[in-house]
């Protein structure tokens, strides 16, 4: 120890109000310094791996269907929540734990600020590091060549999520300066978010759609795989999840200001504003979530909808030609184009020269709900002239299909014959007519498919509103054998005379040829 | 003066740890004496700022620390030194200085060099980046020290600022004291009356949450002569002597 003696001498330093910011600053830079998140981040990033992005690699290269899993049910936040509640609450405590609250109290800055200052820099690192996981999760995704447009309000989300556990986590921590305050807040993060996945399974709609990890699927509503493709992602509830989320953060660090050490009395009623504005954001937004309801493109929230986000995305289609037929398909959906036109040129071709044949299919976004009680229908055909609209948002691609077993080029080529002709055959959401069965089983035959194996298709496609498996036996497949023995002129011949009144059900099976 | 203290009680439930206690102190190493669970860290820490009196009345600095302003304007100018220092195992000796110099909200542009004088003074210069949880005590002390010092305090208190320390550095700590306390009061809690013999001005011995004496020194040496107390120098003696005759008074009462 050296005495000052020789040391120059130094006056009292008065503070200068301008330098309280960076003053702040610098206390933050220390912070960041020395947080203890960044030891816990490897092994988050090794859940991220095998729990978020893993999982999501296994579903078609969609961004509406990659992310349901991980940002629509909220495994990024399952992931990060538990984990960083907890070293929130060891860094909320650790003035506690070692001893250094009387000290830290005697300092001129207020007990509060100062806390803040350490929360700041436990959910820098939290925050930071789940957006690069995001977009490092992204690039890959990016790098696959996955379609549509990312959710970067989900993204916010859960950035948002991040920060509020670990406001949660460090008030605990803040107020049991406790080595348990850790493995507590942990545990509650983990419980919180476990009760949010469950009750996301039995709520579907109201309040319940404010939790961030809610297993229903709230992700876009009955959009599926179109949002960020036909349509924006629709921020509504993702905004009253933020709200609700940062509400929920600031009503924690609100009461970490609460406690007599915190500050002076205006500082102490400034936390109580703050907890009880927190308290209110997140009450409101709640309330919010119980007035959404499902538009056919995503969640609606009508307080916090924009109409503009209503507008369809303008893109420039991918095109190709089946049976001299064009087929346009959303560009998110380029990949497919071949297995599309293949699929549809064997039936396509079963019809060419028609009146009622499509002149054109093309894409659409999903029309679900159908609204008239049966079945959302995947392809529909008119207009005139006949187009084939396509909602390939309800079908499962060929490739990956996450958790269903994956989709063979033939089985989708198969269901969507079977798709096209129902629907030239004008079932509609229905089985259809035996008349319309049998034209249907006709045509499918003319197309390649033999009558044996056309029930258990039936079975398999989904949504398919027709008739369940069986044998391809009965008055329905006795029509459609004679129908499909006739000549390919004849056939041709009979359909474009009776096709008006075969779409209309006016026909009977004994009227087929 | 810079420490009015006026009939001070501070109670924790039943137990009173500091009973009527004044003091005043100006510029100048003023020393606490006092045994085990005399009342003289709870003293301290309402000297700190860190809890209030029960009643009596407490000026620091020429402020009222009851108010939130002037409190906040006291611990501007003071460093405290509490007798079980806590620290961060993870931040570095400098780091460490560095933290509470910006709690103490001392203007940025002059807290790096503060914060290396700070260093220098404790004679951790060679050790400024090596974490805190590689020191050893008497180091992680000084470490405590040069916080508390970093802001050049009006008032510093320290509380056994000297355990831990070898001999050599416990010498060099007594010089700094001595030169701290031309420009500041420093208060010194401690045990060891060697401390207060080779460093304060003035010294006062408590007792049950009593003061039991106040003077220099040398006065403090002189109770003990011809008393027979126990001790193996004057201050000892003069320690054991005022506390026995403390003791024996508050038995006949």
């Amino acid at each position: 120890m050296t005495a000052a003696t020789g040391a120059p001498v130094r006056h009292r330093t008065p503070r200068a109000t301008s330098a309280v910011p960076l003053n702040a600053a610098r206390l933050l830079r220390v912070e960041l310094r020395r947080n203890a998140m960044p030891w816990i981040l490897p092994l988050i990033a090794a859940l991220f791996w095998f729990d978020s992005y893993r999982p999501s690699t296994g579903t078609a290269p969609l961004y509406g269907l990659r992310t349901f899993w991980n940002l629509g049910q909220g495994h990024t936040i399952i992931d990060f929540g538990p984990f960083v509640a907890g070293v929130a609450a060891w860094m909320g405590s650790r003035d506690g734990r070692r001893g250094l609250a009387d000290l830290v109290t005697a300092t001129a800055r207020p007990r509060w600020a100062a806390q803040l200052a350490t929360w700041a820099a436990t959910a820098i690192w939290a925050v930071a590091a789940y957006l690069l996981f995001a977009g490092v999760m992204f690039a890959m995704y990016a790098h696959q060549g996955v379609g549509g447009t990312p959710p970067w309000w989900w993204v916010a989300v859960g950035a948002t999520a991040v920060a509020a556990f670990s406001a949660a986590g460090f008030a605990i921590g803040a107020y049991w300066p406790s080595r348990f305050a850790a493995p507590v807040a942990a545990f509650i993060g983990f419980l919180a978010m476990a009760v949010s996945t469950q009750t996301g399974f039995k709520h579907t709609s109201g309040w319940a759609l404010i939790l961030p990890a809610n297993a229903s699927g709230s992700f876009d509503g009955s959009a599926r795989t179109d949002s960020g493709m036909f349509y924006p992602w629709l921020p509504d509830l993702p905004i009253a999840r933020i709200m609700f989320l940062a509400g929920i953060a600031i009503a924690a660090l609100g009461l970490t200001g609460l406690s007599a050490r915190a500050g002076g009395q205006w500082l102490r009623r400034a936390a109580a504003v703050v907890t009880l504005a927190g308290v209110a954001a997140a009450g409101t937004a709640v309330g919010l979530a119980g007035t959404a309801r499902d538009s056919g493109h995503g969640v609606v929230i009508p307080a916090l909808h924009d109409a503009a986000n209503d507008v369809p995305i303008t893109y420039t289609p991918a095109c190709g030609r089946a049976a001299g037929v064009p087929v346009c398909l959303n560009p998110a959906y380029r990949r497919w184009l071949p297995d599309m036109t293949a699929a549809l040129a064997p039936v396509l071709a079963e019809v060419a020269g028609l009146p009622g044949a499509p002149v054109r299919a093309t894409q659409v976004a999903a029309a679900y709900p159908s609204g008239d009680g049966g079945p959302p229908q995947a392809i529909t055909l008119g207009g005139d002239p006949p187009v084939l609209r396509m909602s390939l948002g309800l079908l499962n691609m060929p490739g990956p299909c996450g958790l269903c077993a994956p989709v063979a080029t033939k089985q989708f080529a198969d269901q969507l014959r079977l798709l096209f002709a129902h629907a030239f055959a004008g079932a509609g959401n229905g089985s259809g007519s035996p008349v319309q069965q049998a034209v249907q089983a006709a045509l499918l035959r003319g197309a390649g498919m033999p009558f044996a194996a056309q029930p258990g298709l039936m079975a398999a496609t989904e949504n398919f509103p027709g008739p369940g498996p069986g044998l391809a036996t009965g008055p329905v497949y006795a029509a459609a054998r004679r129908l499909a023995a006739l000549p390919v002129a004849a056939r041709h011949a009979w359909l474009a005379a009776h096709l008006a009144a075969l779409r209309a059900g006016r026909l009977t099976l004994e009227e087929l040829p | 003066m810079n420490v009015e203290i006026s009939d001070v009680t501070r109670r924790f439930g039943r137990t009173q740890a500091v009973a009527g206690v004044t003091l005043e102190t100006g510029r100048g190493v003023f020393g606490l004496l006092g045994p085990n669970g005399a009342g003289k860290t709870t003293l301290l820490r309402m000297t700190a700022t860190i809890i209030p009196p029960s009643s009596g009345r407490v000026r620091l600095l020429g402020r009222d620390p009851g108010g939130y302003g002037p409190r906040r304007e006291i611990r501007r100018r003071l460093g405290y030194l509490p007798q079980s220092l806590g620290y961060y195992p993870g931040f570095t000796v400098a780091e460490f200085v560095e933290y509470f110099a910006l709690l103490k909200e001392m203007p940025p542009g002059r807290v790096p060099q503060a914060v290396a004088t700070a260093i220098e003074l404790v004679d951790l210069g060679g050790r400024a980046r090596a974490k805190l949880r590689t020191l050893s005590g008497g180091m992680l002390r000084r470490a405590g020290i040069a916080q508390a010092i970093v802001n050049e305090p009006e008032l510093l208190l320290l509380d056994e600022p000297t355990a831990g320390l070898d001999p050599e550095q416990r010498v060099a700590f007594r010089a700094l004291l001595r030169d701290l306390g031309e420009r500041a009061t420093v208060i010194v809690s401690t045990h060891l009356v060697e401390d207060i013999g080779a460093a304060c001005g003035e010294v006062a011995l408590m007792d049950a949450g009593k003061i039991v004496f106040q003077g220099t020194p040398d006065e403090l040496a002189t109770r003990g002569e011809g008393t027979g107390a126990a001790g193996d120098a004057p201050l000892e003696r003069g320690y054991s002597a005022v506390l026995a005759a403390a003791r024996s008074a508050t038995a006949a009462a």
